[in-house]
């Protein structure tokens, strides 16, 4: 697995889709895609923040669904913003969402074999 | 040697920190255990702030930090601690500064709030043998605040840049991964353990 983040539209998909040359049509932004939908090998997930709020809203567990998703998909490239770095919300909900978006993303860099930072457009390799 | 370690919410910096504030700690002495202090800033109001301080105290454990509770008034630290060698994390500005900027009847200036901190830290810095400080990036949520929280990111943001100039190091946590802004010795940082696998 392969782990991109970085702030808002600094172009992070952009930048997965040429390097890695793969089409749109294996994005997915902001699920996970579930067995049935899936027929090609690399799955880019987009918005992966977005995957976490939805969860926590749920009520899932998305630290444990992501490690179980990647146990069977281990060839993912994981695209997700970078959203700790502000003032802590007032919000108990939205202080937790950052707090969780932290760290699972700690552990999803510890387990990645790349990380790679975006910054107007330029991506920065950090493991 | 000081160190200034930053990140945001979740980043793993204080677990870098501590991890840096261990190696070091075990570095200089070869014999004798350098004494380990954790000056807490944290004021505890609710269970949300107890758990929060739980989670800290369970990563703290068995690496051996005696922990000062010094929610202001940061160089009062001095006077708790045991003379010699010692190291020394302090955990963390953002805490630090929000308790001295609001704690009194009333909110004292981003500049006396700056000037207050700095004054302490460099009486830490002098006093100890390494003296690791973390604190927080609250800059870069696009986010227009009211007229104090805005006070409150100008005090942060000027005494980061003073805590910078001060620091032999300073190190940026994004996602557990030490990111180096300024080692001017060309030294050598302590592991993470974010760039380990699983």
């Amino acid at each position: 697995m392969k782990l991109v983040i970085g702030g808002t539209a600094q172009g992070k998909l952009e930048y997965v889709l040429l390097k890695y040359d793969v089409q749109k049509n294996m994005v997915w932004n902001g699920v996970l895609p579930n067995e049935m939908e899936l027929n090609e090998n690399i799955v880019i997930i987009n918005h992966f923040h977005q995957w976490i709020k939805s969860r926590m809203i749920s009520g899932g567990c998305p630290e444990d669904e992501i490690m179980s998703f990647l146990d069977c998909h281990e060839d993912c490239i994981i695209i997700c913003d970078e959203i700790g770095n502000g003032i802590v919300p007032i919000d108990a909900f939205e202080r937790e969402y950052r707090e969780r978006v932290g760290r699972i993303l700690v552990q999803l860099a510890k387990r990645a074999e790349g990380v790679e930072r975006i910054i107007c457009g330029i991506g920065q390799k950090i493991k | 040697m000081m160190v200034l370690v930053v990140g945001g919410s979740g980043s793993g910096k204080s677990s870098y920190a501590e991890e840096t504030a261990v190696s070091l700690a075990q570095e200089s002495v070869k014999e004798i255990v350098m004494k380990k202090y954790y000056l807490a800033t944290m004021q505890v109001f609710d269970e949300e702030g107890r758990k929060r301080v739980d989670r800290h105290r369970n990563l703290r454990r068995g690496k051996e930090f005696v922990t000062i509770e010094q929610p202001t008034g940061i160089s009062g630290a001095l006077k708790k601690m045991e003379t010699g060698e010692r190291t020394v994390l302090l955990e963390c500005i953002s805490n630090l500064t929000a308790n001295e900027m609001f704690s009194g009847k009333k909110a004292n200036t981003k500049m006396q709030v700056m000037e207050d901190i700095i004054c302490g830290i460099k009486q830490l810095k002098e006093q100890t043998t390494h003296f690791i400080v973390v604190s927080n990036n609250v800059f870069e949520d696009g986010i227009t605040y009211d007229e104090t929280t805005t006070e409150y990111i100008h005090a942060m943001g000027m005494i980061n840049h003073k805590l910078a100039a001060l620091a032999d190091w300073v190190v940026e946590v994004v996602a557990g991964i030490p990111i180096i802004i300024k080692n001017p010795a060309k030294r050598d940082f302590p592991r993470a353990s974010g760039l380990r696998k699983q």
